[in-house]
């Protein structure tokens, strides 16, 4: 990690030294413990505020469009597919961004240790090892056993696009993808109802998980549309299942599962579980992932004449 | 004078059958928030505060103020205020300190929010002082303390199996009349109840100057890169017991509609953008300035007091980490530039 | 003969019975007017659906099926031409792929499978069209009213 992070700011320094780039978009340390905090570096003076570990949970890539200027950013896999998304959806002109690829071993969901431990009072990581003292304890963990749910899941830890790299390339494990979902899906309808329906009483329409993800750029979100008011602005279990749901579909074949949306909710609303839903069903149906590759035309921009039908109605 | 829990806790039940009685209540995953509960076995002992602050059940999130229907030429409005009497228990010190400011915006010389204050009026507030103090909490610099009773109409400090019990305002008074026998407080009891008393949060910060600071602050460089990392969501100021800004809007369909009062927040670009299409505020910079303005110097100079009241929910909700405390020291910091 | 001694018996339908509404969008080119052959074909099939039209299946968001959801519509059916019939040549395979996420999706967060039906009808098929509403209307009739998934009551302002 202390390799990487030297790289990251010389190559950072020489950026901007050289002028090719006007801001370095990073990572620096936040206020709380195992939390890092999105940061812009603007002069070679200053690259040391810049880290890398496993606290940078933020996607990088939701500021990349409304930030001027020539700008470097520091991509993990995720991160970088959205800026592949970002590029063929003409968010972003690729000569505009310097992307510093970091291979991503995964970052460390900080809500489960808390849950048991009780607010983090100071933490560090080393080797794999995260120890922790908390409020109502301390605890050593395996970072394995603590790392976020996306990340466990997680296909493509390397930059899909890059101008250099930084540490080695993290292999991927070969689990099956989407076993999550499927479990899911074999549930009875009324479970997962029932499911969909805690999970959305819990919602309390802050927005955080649109305004995290950077394929959410619509400058008028349908949400806040007033003509056709699509949502009252009732705080309500069907109308935040439709918020989520519509949202959904608006990042059908563009989420790159990045887990920005579940990390940023203050509710800990399980968000991922429908935009997997509908990753799984692209991937199934069309053979397509969202942001590896910039070459391959998004799902829903294409279409084939053999294309499953068995939506249909039954006659 | 102290109060045993079992005895409390009877005193409490007997109380539900005729109050409505709302209680933090921890729910599987362990996360804490004031649900209406029936009997004192279900409140969660030892909590360190909500996740979501206790102001909903005066000004909730989204309510119905009035309702019509129009048939022929008639119309029908009816008002949809419904009132319980209420016990809200286990209000933290800096939640009952933001009832204080609530009360200061929902009611002035001129007008009072009949929705906020015929809830408020009906509810006696039980307040408890806290035992931990998390690293987030910084009330200790907003005036009060872990265990400043101000807000609360009855004010209980956790001895372990028993409450040592302030009755603060009429509305206590009534309500402690159903208390058994309260009984004298002993030695150690009174260590504890000092110990308590004298906590402080381990955070702290400046806010002696910031608001004779801001005055001079508002054209100032400082909000140019504060903000460059704020997502614009709504999660600090959902999550904060003081903010109170809303939206009413007309809910309408055929010839019945109804009007609605929803919570808003200055952090959305929506917030103030007029139907013209101009937005006052039309930049991150501009809502985050704001916010600031608003809970250190306008609120003062409105209400006498910051609006503010330092549980450190805004800073634990925040997606990006963009931390109060930080972006109070960053004003107390910067330098003023003279013109 | 006066009118009073008419003989003829008025059909009365059971109004006790559960009737569906049925929000039907269909494309202007086939489905709809697939829908304007069976009215001229004087074909019989259940007054439930109250028909928006769009001018193709590719024109629909996915955000009118769950507004006509949240509104109270006890079942949805959308209708566009067959796959290779477009008027705009390819506006249904494109509706098509986005038809089949919101099915799967819908299905997924617990809306019943037969809430929202989808078909190809074509401007020829005004006999289908009608057996096309039939079967959606007896199975909505079967599920009963809107549930409630997304149904959102009072137009929002009466909370939960």
């Amino acid at each position: 990690m202390n390799n990487i992070i030297n790289d990251i700011r010389e190559t950072a320094r020489q950026l901007l030294a050289d002028g090719k780039v006007d801001v370095v978009i990073g990572y620096e340390k936040g206020s709380l413990p195992l939390k890092a905090t999105p940061c812009f570096v603007r002069s070679a003076q200053e690259v040391d505020r810049l880290i890398w570990d496993e606290t940078c949970e933020n996607n990088l890539a939701s500021f990349v469009a409304n930030t001027p200027g020539k700008k470097a950013i520091i991509a993990k896999g995720c991160d970088s597919r959205s800026l592949v998304v970002l590029i063929q959806e003409n968010q972003l002109l690729r000569d505009d961004v310097y992307i510093i690829g970091v291979s991503c071993p995964g970052v460390v969901n900080k809500r489960k240790i808390e849950a048991e431990i009780g607010e983090i009072l100071e933490a560090t990581i080393a080797e794999g090892t995260i120890s922790v003292k908390g409020m109502e304890g301390s605890k050593e963990y395996s970072f394995a056993d603590v790392k976020d749910a996306t990340c466990q899941t997680c296909r493509y830890p390397n930059p899909v696009i890059e101008d250099i790299h930084m540490g080695v390339t993290i292999e991927v494990s070969q689990s099956t993808p989407f076993a999550d979902v499927i479990e899911m899906e074999n549930k009875p309808d009324s479970e997962r109802q029932a499911y969909f329906n805690q999970q959305m009483s819990k919602c309390i329409r802050c927005y955080a998980c649109r305004n995290a993800c950077p394929m959410c750029y619509c400058p008028e979100c349908f949400v806040d549309c007033n003509s056709p008011k699509w949502l009252t602005g009732g705080v309500n279990r069907a109308e935040n299942l439709m918020f989520q749901a519509g949202r959904v579909l608006h990042l059908a074949g563009r989420c790159v599962d990045c887990g920005a949306c579940a990390r940023a909710c203050p509710q800990d609303v399980d968000i991922r579980a429908m935009n997997r839903k509908s990753a799984k069903d692209v991937l199934v149906m069309y053979h397509h992932e969202a942001g590896i590759s910039e070459t391959i035309k998004p799902a829903l921009n294409e279409f084939s004449a053999d294309d499953p039908e068995a939506f249909l109605v039954k006659e | 004078m102290k109060i045993s829990k079992e005895k409390f806790g009877q005193s409490f039940d007997a109380l539900a059958a005729e109050y409505k009685t709302i209680a933090p209540v921890s729910d599987a995953a362990g996360v804490v928030n004031y649900e209406a509960v029936e009997s004192f076995s279900e409140v969660k002992q030892n909590y360190l505060n909500s996740k979501l602050p206790p102001k909903s059940f005066f000004f909730p999130q989204h309510e119905k103020l009035l309702s019509y229907v129009k048939e022929g030429k008639d119309v029908t409005v009816k008002n949809e205020l419904k009132v319980e009497k209420t016990i809200l228990f286990g209000v933290r010190p800096c939640d009952a300190k933001a009832f204080l400011l609530l009360d200061t915006v929902f009611k002035n010389d001129m007008f009072t929010d009949p929705y906020y204050f015929e809830r408020r009026d009906n509810t006696v507030v039980i307040g408890v002082a806290c035992n931990k103090i998390a690293p987030t909490c910084f009330c200790s610099s907003m005036g009060f303390s872990p265990a400043s009773s101000a807000g609360a109409d009855i004010f209980l400090i956790d001895l372990g199996d028993s409450y040592q019990v302030e009755i603060l305002t009429e509305k206590g008074k009534a309500l402690a009349a159903v208390f058994p026998e309260l009984v004298e407080l002993t030695v150690e009891d009174q260590t504890l109840v000092d110990t308590i008393k004298s906590a402080q949060t381990t955070s702290q910060v400046d806010v002696s100057t910031i608001t004779s600071k801001l005055e001079k602050f508002f054209d100032h460089s400082y909000w140019d890169t504060l903000q460059e990392k704020c997502i614009g969501c709504n999660s600090c100021t959902f999550s904060c017991p003081t903010c109170h800004c809303f939206d009413i809007s007309e809910e309408v369909r055929n010839n019945k509609g109804s009007r609605v009062r929803t919570w808003d927040g200055c952090m959305a670009p929506l917030f103030t953008l007029h139907a013209s299409g101009h937005n006052p505020r039309d930049k991150k910079k501009s809502r985050w300035r704001q916010r600031m303005m608003h809970k250190f110097n306008y609120f003062v100079h409105n209400s006498g007091d910051i609006s503010c009241v330092g549980c450190g929910r805004c800073i634990k909700s925040c997606p990006v980490n963009l931390d109060i405390r930080q972006v109070i020291d960053g004003v107390n910091k910067a330098e003023l530039v003279v013109n | 003969m006066i009118m009073g001694e008419c003989q003829v018996k008025v059909y009365q339908p059971d109004t006790s019975a559960f009737k569906p509404k049925i929000a039907a969008f269909l494309c202007n080119w086939c489905s709809y007017a697939g829908a304007d052959l069976a009215g001229v074909g004087r074909i019989q099939y259940p007054a439930t659906i109250r028909t928006i039209r769009v001018p193709c299946s590719g024109r629909i968001n996915p955000l009118y099926i769950l507004k006509a959801m949240a509104n109270g519509a006890d079942g949805v059916l959308i209708s566009g031409c067959h796959p290779g019939d477009c008027h705009y040549i390819s506006g249904n395979y494109v509706a098509r792929r986005k038809f089949a996420l919101i099915q799967s999706l819908l299905k997924h967060v617990g809306l019943e499978d037969d809430r929202v039906s989808y078909s190809w009808v074509s401007a020829a098929e005004g006999g289908r069209f009608a057996e096309v509403v039939k079967g959606v209307t007896e199975r909505v009739t079967a599920l009963g009213p809107n549930k409630g998934v997304f149904k959102v009551d009072d137009g929002g302002a009466a909370g939960e």
